[in-house]
């Protein structure tokens, strides 16, 4: 088994809030600085930069495709997927219900797809701030729909996260995995232990000191999804470890 | 201000006609949110809910709330797993097409007060 040191939720310039130096280039820059083998590159309600990032990152560090959804009760949920085709499907359902801008011209809705230099290629029309009209239950199913894991973001932090939004965690959701923000207390983090779920570490990144600042390390024979899923679950001598 | 007696008033929609409390329980007091980590901290015991928000959980953190009935906002609709835990947990569920802002303004006209309302008509 290796150790691989995982950052498992970072956005890119395709997220309005992330900052315009967060570049498939510096993301990859950073995350090896930070001696990072892994990351998941997860922009709001969509996965259009993650063929990009992957492709900066050649051989050097495992980039999983994902996406942050915003579910109806504006809860965030972080899929992670075995390939970009799968996140690109659940990204074009997710788009379909977002609204579209009134002015993409504004320098805060700037949502820009990028190629592997980080040159601009275009801009995302649809809000990616918003909610999507897809429920909890129904974002979950659709991403488990497309053979993805289901992680529940930033359960820790006091907003877009299933406590804030719902109160209490909803178990009957399916969630695989419960994720720590980068500020997360650890006292805080044991209230979440009870629920028998993987609980991983993530940084959450918007800009690039951001990434790796929050890591979780996963022992597995390589920097694939299936070896990520077997560790996760523990399964087969593979195992994660939060930092 | 009993719920049968405010549902009329507001026109509201009974999504819960199940239950034969609507006639028995009395409100004084409300809260409206759509975050549920304010309704379990904030809202009043033995009060009416107005949310937009329609997950499930609404009913678990009514019930650990004590909330007696949740009015849906802006036409939103549960679920029918939402509306059959309700009707288990004893919780009135109404539905009403005018917007969070409309129904508490109604709402407080009636004499509902917010729990800092009712709070302070003890002091």
């Amino acid at each position: 088994m290796k150790r691989f040191l995982a950052d498992l939720h970072i956005h890119t310039v395709l997220s309005p809030c992330a900052s315009d130096d967060m570049t498939p280039p510096a993301i990859v820059r950073a995350a090896i600085d930070k001696g990072l083998a892994m990351i998941a590159i997860c922009d709001h309600n969509s996965s259009g930069n993650v063929t990009a990032v992957t492709e900066a990152a050649g051989n050097d560090i495992a980039v999983i495709a994902g996406m942050e959804i915003a579910t109806a009760e504006e809860v965030h949920v972080v899929g992670l997927f075995s390939n970009v085709e799968a996140a690109s499907a659940v990204s074009e359902k997710v788009r379909q219900s977002l609204p579209r801008l009134k002015d993409v011209s504004r320098a805060s809705d700037r949502q820009q797809f990028v190629d592997a230099q980080g040159r601009v290629l275009g801009a995302e029309t649809r809000m990616l701030a918003a909610a999507s009209r897809f429920g909890l239950g129904d974002a979950v199913r659709m991403i488990k729909g497309h053979d993805g894991i289901a992680v529940a973001a930033h359960v820790d932090r006091p907003s877009f996260s299933v406590l804030s939004q719902l109160g209490m965690f909803p178990e009957a959701a399916g969630f695989d995995a419960i994720e720590a923000s980068a500020t997360a207390a650890l006292s805080r983090l044991a209230e979440f232990a009870s629920l028998g779920l993987p609980i991983i570490a993530s940084s959450d990144a918007h800009s690039p000191s951001d990434v790796g600042t929050r890591w979780t390390a996963f022992e597995m024979l390589d920097g694939s999804f299936g070896e990520l899923v077997l560790a996760l679950r523990g399964a087969m001598g593979r195992r994660c470890c939060r930092a | 201000m009993k719920l049968n007696e405010i549902a009329r008033r507001l026109e509201l929609e009974n999504i819960t006609p199940e239950l034969a409390t609507e006639e028995s329980v009395d409100v004084a007091a409300g809260h409206a949110s759509d975050l549920l980590s304010d309704v379990l901290a904030n809202a009043p015991k033995g009060g009416v809910l107005v949310t937009i928000q329609v997950h499930l959980n609404v009913i678990a953190v009514s019930v650990h709330a004590g909330v007696a009935a949740v009015i849906f906002a802006s036409a939103r609709v549960p679920e029918e797993s939402v509306r059959t835990r309700a009707v288990e947990e004893g919780i009135q569920l109404y539905t009403s097409k005018q917007s969070t802002f409309d129904v508490v303004g109604q709402l407080y006209t009636l004499g509902l007060r917010g729990s800092h309302g009712l709070r302070g008509s003890h002091e």
